[in-house]
C-alpha cells in the first residue's frame, strides 16, 4: 500500500499553518523548504515524491505550507519574505528541526537559520524570480492588448499591490525579495542539476521541473536528491 | 566546490529548451537552426518564455532588455542561438 502523508502544524503569527509529514522510526529528520510562486506548483509532487524516497531511507520530513500558500488562512497579499523567514524559522525550532533542504526560491526563506545545516538546491536571487513574473505578466498583457514594460511594472510594484502571474504582490514583498541575494550557510552544501554549470557541491541528473509548462516529476531525480539528503545527514 | 564551466551559448540555449521541454539529450541534440519554436512547439506558451529569457540570462549572465524580445527571436532555435550569441560577445 502507497504510504500516505499526514497533516502537521506549526504556530506563526497566532495561526496554525500545515506541514505534510512523514514520519519515520528513527531521530533522523529534515525539513523541506519549498520554491515559491509558481515554482512551488511544478514541484509539490516532485518535493513528496522526495519525502517518499527518503521515508523509505527511515529519515523523516516535513513540509511546511508558507503562510500565504497552499492551505494558509492569510492572504498572499499580506505577506512579506521577511514573515516567511520567521515562519520557516518558527517551524524549525517547533519540531526540532536541525538539517534544512530548501528548494529554488525557497532558499531565500532559510537565510536567517545560520545555526542549521543546509542543503540547498538550485539557489537563486530573488530578482531573478521577480523578473521572471513581470515577463510573464507583460506577456499576458499583451494577449489582451495591453503594452507594459518591466520598468513600469516595477514602478506600480513598489507603490502598490501588484498581480503577478497570478499572485498579488504587495510592495514589502516586492522589495524584499528584489533585494535579496543568494545568502552563503556557514554549513552549506549546494546541489545543482548536471545542465547547470555555477559553483556546486554536487551536481545531480535531472530535470529542471521550474521551468516545465506544467506539473511534472522526475522520480530517478527525487531518489537521488533522497539519497544525497541521507548522507548528507548522515547517521 | 566544484567551479563554474564555461558554456557556449549554442549549448545554453539546447540546455534550457531540453529543461522547458523536458526532451531527451538525443532529441534536443536533432534541433538545428531551422527548427522551429513558437507556435510549432505547444509547451513553449508565453509563460515558458518567461522563464526561458530569465534562465538565458542566469546562465549566460547576461541582461536582456523588453525591446530585444520581439517574435521573431522564437522563430527558429537558430535565431535563439544568435541572439544568445551575440549578447555574450555585447
Amino acid at each position: 500500500m502507497t504510504l500516505a502523508p499526514a497533516f502537521v502544524s506549526y504556530e506563526f503569527a497566532d495561526r496554525k499553518e500545515f506541514c505534510l509529514s512523514f514520519a519515520a522510526s528513527s531521530s533522523r529528520r529534515v525539513m523541506l523548504v519549498p520554491p515559491l510562486f509558481d515554482e512551488m506548483n511544478r514541484m509539490r509532487k516532485m518535493l513528496v515524491d522526495v519525502m517518499r524516497s527518503l521515508h523509505a531511507l527511515n529519515i523523516s520530513s516535513l513540509l511546511p505550507d508558507l503562510p500565504g500558500t497552499n492551505e494558509s488562512l492569510i492572504a498572499l497579499e499580506r505577506v512579506t519574505l521577511a514573515d516567511w523567514k520567521a515562519a520557516v524559522q518558527a517551524c524549525a525550532e517547533q519540531h526540532d528541526i536541525s538539517h534544512i533542504a530548501s528548494f529554488r526560491g525557497g532558499t531565500l526563506a532559510v537565510a536567517d537559520i545560520a545555526a542549521a545545516s543546509h542543503w540547498l538546491f538550485s539557489p537563486i536571487k530573488g530578482a531573478t524570480l521577480i523578473r521572471t513574473m513581470l515577463r510573464t505578466r507583460i506577456a499576458s498583457d499583451r494577449e489582451s492588448g495591453l503594452t507594459t514594460s518591466l520598468a513600469e511594472l516595477t514602478a506600480r510594484a513598489e507603490t502598490g499591490p501588484l498581480e503577478l502571474a497570478g499572485n498579488v504582490i504587495s510592495p514589502d514583498l516586492f522589495a524584499q525579495l528584489s533585494a535579496a541575494d543568494i545568502t552563503t550557510m556557514p554549513d552549506q552544501r549546494i546541489v545543482r542539476l548536471e545542465s547547470d554549470s555555477k559553483p556546486s557541491d554536487v551536481q545531480i541528473a535531472g530535470s529542471a521541473l521550474w521551468l516545465r509548462a506544467e506539473p511534472d516529476d522526475d522520480l530517478a531525480m527525487s531518489a537521488a536528491f533522497a539519497q544525497d539528503i541521507a548522507g548528507w545527514i548522515g547517521q | 566546490m566544484q567551479n563554474e564551466v564555461e558554456l557556449t551559448p549554442e549549448a545554453a540555449v539546447r540546455a534550457v529548451m531540453r529543461d522547458i521541454l523536458g526532451l531527451s539529450e538525443e532529441q534536443v541534440a536533432g534541433f538545428t537552426a531551422e527548427t522551429e519554436l513558437f507556435g510549432a512547439l505547444p509547451e513553449l506558451d508565453s509563460m515558458a518564455v518567461a522563464g526561458l529569457l530569465t534562465e538565458l540570462e542566469d546562465r549566460l549572465d547576461i541582461m536582456i532588455d523588453d525591446d530585444e524580445v520581439d517574435g521573431e527571436l522564437f522563430e527558429t532555435f537558430g535565431n535563439l542561438v544568435v541572439f544568445a550569441e551575440m549578447k555574450v560577445t555585447g
